[in-house]
């Protein structure tokens, strides 16, 4: 095998690995605050997509006010969803199993909806910028390139945000101790349903990115949904950075594994992975016991 | 449950058996036959998920693995081999057991039930791939056809019985047998020291571990029985409708159907599972004209109940009339 085009691959897998990682990310931070496993979280990265799709194809706003526009709208709905039925399923008894179901049930009613009013066609969007990045004998075109900056700006922008915010440090109490935070004061069903917004925004903001390169349609969310749950299996369930890692991480191994298999098994690749890890790592690869 | 059965409850366990006996001698109507015997079918599948979900708190949303896997099991020996479906039935089920032994060994360690869903959900999406990539053996995405139907035999007194897509009044009793026999084990076995001591599990993993409950032992026990019984029933369905593809046997759809078929009738209850079998695709057959509507009905069905009526609609009348306090 050619070294450039090896290497190349790696760069490729890294790329597609930040998408995964924001997606990955929004999973951690729902799960690491409410303890919820948001089955629904690909239907925002598939609602997202249809989001960017209608504002730019359709509508044909620019790009650059179009995806920050259909990000805020799926953080209104990510928050307006949790505050119609997550919400009241958390405070009862049962609620770990009733917050997975429901949130199915919700997934197979978003899917459905962008059935009836998007139809079953693929959509795609022109890509923001074109051309290709030459570096030597490896060619990487500048919507990959954007799409790595972007993802890397998001993280960044995430970390300030739970490090040095006062939302963030309301959030990170919360997922340490929900009636200790309570106590001091911090609102903590509102912290809920920002975590929730926010999760359904990074979602849709990897959708906008990857609209270009992967066709939505209503069913893009499920793949999308397991590939996150594998990220978060890597990191360490409810980990913020380990979503980060797993996220990269899962995108290089799955470059490799086509690279000695065919792009046909690149899903059973990452499916053993993540069952492998949970078999000896049930913590994550990098979390602690 | 562990009450025993009051003389009104077994009435009506004889009432319905009864009526689901003499229903061909009503009508022999092909299309309300084939509803009955898909309506049995997915009673079996979602009583085996209940038995797992509802009764042993193992919460596993990739059921539909171990259905496809008996499916495609039961079919390709058949169909390869030339054994006789009558055999492959239960070999399928036993694929589908072991399948279900291999994905309950991680299970065993995880006491997360997120870590839980994700696995199986997972595991059912590898199976389902493989089905679709081993197109040499499988057909993959061309569907298996062909699969061998069952053999006639000759009742005494009775006369030939023949197996045929003509005629489905046989394969409706032999449905109604495996549903019988089925219920018949899971209700026995709940009624057993092992089940008592499976809701023990569920309802407290530590507190039955202290009081002598093998942990291990229970969960595998739970995860194959289960598996064994969707497997038959996946193996049944494919000398059945004698096509299968990998969407169709092997699809998150039809999990998300057992499921709200389960959550409909009430999880953790013997009769919930059938009553969510027959409400659901009864309903479903009655607004075939609504096909674009289906699955967006299952999803707010899912939610509503989830949300409004969490124990399910065998326990409405308590709901709607209860029981003056003692």
């Amino acid at each position: 095998m050619n070294l450039a085009i090896f290497i190349e691959q790696i760069l490729n897998g890294l790329i597609t690995g930040s998408m995964y990682a924001l997606i990955g990310s929004g999973i951690a931070l729902v799960y690491g605050t409410m303890k919820v496993l948001n089955l629904a979280h690909g239907e925002f990265y598939m609602l997202g997509g249809y989001f960017t799709w209608y504002l730019a194809v359709s509508l044909g706003i620019n790009p650059a006010i179009a995806i920050p526009a259909a990000v805020a709208i799926a953080f209104c709905l990510g928050m307006l969803i949790q505050k119609l039925t997550v919400e009241y399923l958390i405070l009862r008894d049962n609620w770990a199993f009733t917050t997975i179901a429901a949130t199915m049930g919700l997934s197979i009613i978003l899917q459905n909806a962008a059935l009836l009013v998007f139809g079953a066609n693929f959509n795609t969007v022109p890509s923001y910028v074109s051309g290709v990045m030459v570096l030597g004998d490896i060619r990487i075109s500048w919507q990959r390139v954007l799409i790595f900056v972007v993802a890397l700006a998001t993280i960044g922008f995430m970390t300030w945000l739970l490090k040095y915010t006062r939302l963030g440090w309301s959030i990170r109490a919360t997922s340490q101790d929900r009636d200790a935070a309570q106590v001091v004061g911090i609102p903590v069903k509102r912290v809920y349903m920002i975590c929730f917004g926010l999760a359904a925004a990074l979602g849709a903001l990897a959708a906008a990115m990857l609209a270009p390169i992967n066709a939505i349609n209503p069913w893009s969310g499920m793949p999308v949904l397991l590939k996150g749950f594998v990220v978060v299996v890597l990191g360490g369930l409810g980990s913020f950075p380990g979503a980060i890692i797993g996220g990269l991480l899962l995108g290089v191994v799955e470059a490799v594994g086509v690279q000695l298999t065919s792009s046909e098994w690149r899903d059973v690749i990452s499916f053993t992975l993540m069952i492998a890890v949970i078999w000896w790592r049930p913590w994550g690869l990098f979390g602690k016991k | 449950m562990f009450k025993p059965l009051t003389q009104k409850s077994w009435a009506g366990i004889g009432a319905a058996l009864a009526l689901a006996l003499v229903l061909p001698l009503i009508t022999r109507d092909p299309y309300v036959m084939h509803v009955m015997v898909l309506v049995m079918i997915f009673a079996i599948f979602a009583s085996a998920w209940n038995l797992v979900t509802g009764f042993g708190g193992l919460k596993t949303f990739g059921h539909h693995a171990f259905f496809g896997l008996g499916a495609y099991g039961s079919a390709l020996l058949a169909l390869n081999l030339g054994l006789s479906p009558w055999i492959t039935l239960w070999l399928g089920g036993l694929i589908a057991a072991a399948a279900g032994l291999l994905i309950g060994t991680p299970i065993l360690r995880i006491r997360s039930m997120p870590h839980v869903a994700i696995v199986t959900l997972g595991f059912a999406e590898i199976v389902r791939i493989c089905i679709a990539n081993f197109s040499g053996l499988t057909r993959g995405e061309m569907g298996l056809w062909g699969i061998p139907q069952f053999e006639g035999f000759t009742l005494p007194g009775i006369g030939k019985v023949t197996f045929s897509p003509a005629d489905k009044v046989s394969f409706y009793y032999l449905a109604l047998a495996l549903l019988v026999l089925m219920m018949v084990v899971i209700v026995r076995l709940m009624r057993s020291k092992t089940g008592l001591a499976m809701l023990a599990m569920r309802d407290g993993e530590d507190a039955a571990e202290s009081l002598g409950v093998n942990l291990t032992r229970m969960k595998l026990m739970v995860f194959g029985l289960s598996a064994f019984i969707v497997g038959v029933a996946g193996a049944f369905y494919a000398h059945y409708l004698l096509i299968l593809t990998p969407a169709s046997a092997v699809g998150v759809d039809l999990m998300i159907s057992i499921i709200a078929m389960v959550l409909v009738g009430g999880l953790g209850t013997f009769a919930g599972p059938l009553v969510g079998a027959l409400v659901l695709t009864v309903l479903i057959e009655l607004m075939r004209d609504l096909e674009n509507y289906r699955l967006l009905g299952y999803g707010l069905l899912i939610v509503l109940i989830v949300m409004f009526l969490p124990r399910g609609l065998v326990t409405l009348r308590e709901r709607l009339f209860p029981r003056p306090q003692e």
